[in-house]
């Protein structure tokens, strides 16, 4: 009886554990409360070194016990830009975290620091990646019809899109972090201006500190203007022969949006029309001098198209337009039109940084999940 | 053995938790909702109710099919989830109106629920619908 015991206990925690992993990537403050710091010391048990974050398993004692923890960390792309390995920290090594504890008070920490037992050397520095130097007076590359590229120049450095000036989309300047979590909530009516129940709606995803997202919960793609919002950033492949763009999305699960160029309209592509909405909708564009303007439709609602949680029904139409405004500057403007959750349309946008010399990182969201 | 049983519950509750945290979406009521209203003289116990949002108004049917009644005068109050809808449903001794008011629970869920009351002329009841 006793091994039964023992074993159906084990089977709740392991299953338990598959769902605090599960959920695992989000904006922070939708499983971590930064008014509750805490600092644990153990040994570590398990590194578990995986996309959307990285997990490290340490024993904490307890009276005669140990309790096991589960400490998050950011990405593996964001630790070994910061210069960290699989190895910085390893089974059997005894640490010190500091960090902030979860919402619904399971064992789990965000760290903000990790200090080696024994030597007293701090281990974890992550700052956030700054974009990376301007280089001066370097215009945008062009095709020899003079059309301006919008993905690397013939011949030359690799690279992608990244570094949003902002992460946000808001028709008016008010205070949110990064992940659209707004200051104040109150403030919502001023983002955009949305029917009742839409405004009800993005309320109480705010006070809900975002964990109902769909794109961390479920995995689902960051369809529209999100996908310029996220850290791995975007690349475009033009296929002129073909007449479209390819978008490769570095976010979500390495997802890929296509833009016609070719003057077909909204109905009868293949892969979606108004009977088959889908995650990044029907786009079609055309350039209007060195902007390239793109008409998509024939969304689905199965997910947040901005961080923030900003709803939207299957009538959004989005405007976007991408003007490249030198070598390392993408201007992004959008203008959504919703009549399903807005009352009228509405603008934003931002731009982003090329990144020279580099390959888009990889970055799956289902590698952690169960 | 007991045990094991117990744990396996508990964890087929922890799998249907996972499964409950699934996506918000657009409008809360457009979908298909699916539960029971009896039991009850004038109609069978389960229930069908298909709702859209075109923007402007909430559309819908209750039970699609040959018995078939457009919903009418239906409304969501987002100070507090309130839904209110009505449908005419014709029988033998003539028409009934049925009135329905509920709130909606677990709103961030894609199987979230709708639970409340339904009245006609004759009688009254419980209703209790989650989306499919």
């Amino acid at each position: 009886m006793k091994s039964g015991v023992a074993f159906a206990f084990a089977l709740v925690a392991m299953l338990l554990l598959g769902t605090a992993t599960g959920s695992a990537h989000h904006p922070i403050s939708a499983k971590f409360d930064d008014t509750k710091p805490q600092t644990l010391s153990g040994v570590v048990t398990l590194v578990d070194w995986r996309n959307p974050h990285v997990h490290v398993y340490m024993n904490v004692r307890n009276n005669n016990d140990a309790d096991n923890w589960a400490i998050e960390l950011e990405s593996p792309i964001d630790l070994q830009a910061a210069g960290w390995t699989k190895e910085s920290v390893k089974a059997g090594d005894a640490i010190t975290v500091t960090g902030i504890s979860a919402r619904n008070g399971s064992r789990q920490l965000w760290a903000t620091k990790i200090v080696m037992s024994g030597t007293g050397k701090e281990v974890l520095h992550v700052t956030p990646p700054s974009p990376p130097a301007l280089l001066a007076n370097r215009p945008a590359p062009r095709w020899p019809d003079k059309q301006p590229r919008l993905g690397p120049s013939a011949g030359g450095a690799q690279g992608y899109w990244a570094f949003p000036s902002s992460t946000v989309l808001s028709e008016a300047s008010v205070p949110m972090d990064q992940y659209g979590l707004l200051r104040n909530v109150a403030d919502a009516s001023k983002v955009a201006p949305m029917q009742p129940w839409a405004l009800a709606l993005y309320q109480y995803r705010q006070r809900r500190f975002l964990q109902d997202d769909p794109t961390y919960l479920n995995c689902k793609p960051p369809g529209g203007p999100r996908q310029f919002q996220l850290s791995v950033g975007v690349q475009f492949v033009e296929d002129r022969d073909r007449q479209r763009i390819f978008v490769l999305i570095g976010g979500g699960n390495n997802n890929y949006r296509i833009i016609y160029l070719d003057g077909r309209g909204h109905q009868g592509q293949v892969g979606g029309d108004d009977d088959n909405p889908l995650y990044y909708g029907r786009a079609v564009g055309k350039w209007e001098g060195d902007s390239l303007v793109v008409d998509t439709r024939g969304f689905n609602e199965d997910f947040w198209f901005t961080n923030g949680g900003l709803p939207h029904t299957e009538q959004l139409k989005l405007i976007e337009r991408f003007t490249r405004e030198n070598f390392d500057t993408l201007k992004y403007e959008v203008t959504v039109d919703d009549p399903g959750a807005y009352t009228r349309p509405w603008s934003g946008g931002w731009t982003l940084r090329w990144v020279t010399g580099q390959e888009m990182p990889r970055h799956l969201c289902q590698e952690n999940r169960p | 053995m007991r045990a094991l049983t117990i744990a396996l519950a508990v964890s087929v509750a922890c799998l249907t938790g996972g499964t409950l945290t699934s996506a918000q979406e657009g409008h809360p009521l457009k979908g298909s909702w699916l539960g029971t209203w009896g039991p009850a003289k004038t109609h069978p116990n389960d229930i069908v109710v298909v709702m859209d949002w075109d923007g402007k108004a909430i559309t819908g049917m209750v039970n699609p099919g040959t018995d078939d009644a457009p919903i009418k005068n239906a409304s969501l109050n987002p100070d507090g989830w309130l839904v209110h809808f009505e449908a005419d449903v014709k029988d033998k001794s003539g028409t009934l109106n049925y009135v329905f008011d509920g709130k909606i629970e677990n709103l961030s869920f894609n199987n979230r629920t709708i639970v409340g009351t339904w009245k006609n002329q004759r009688e009254s009841g419980q209703l209790k619908m989650s989306r499919q």
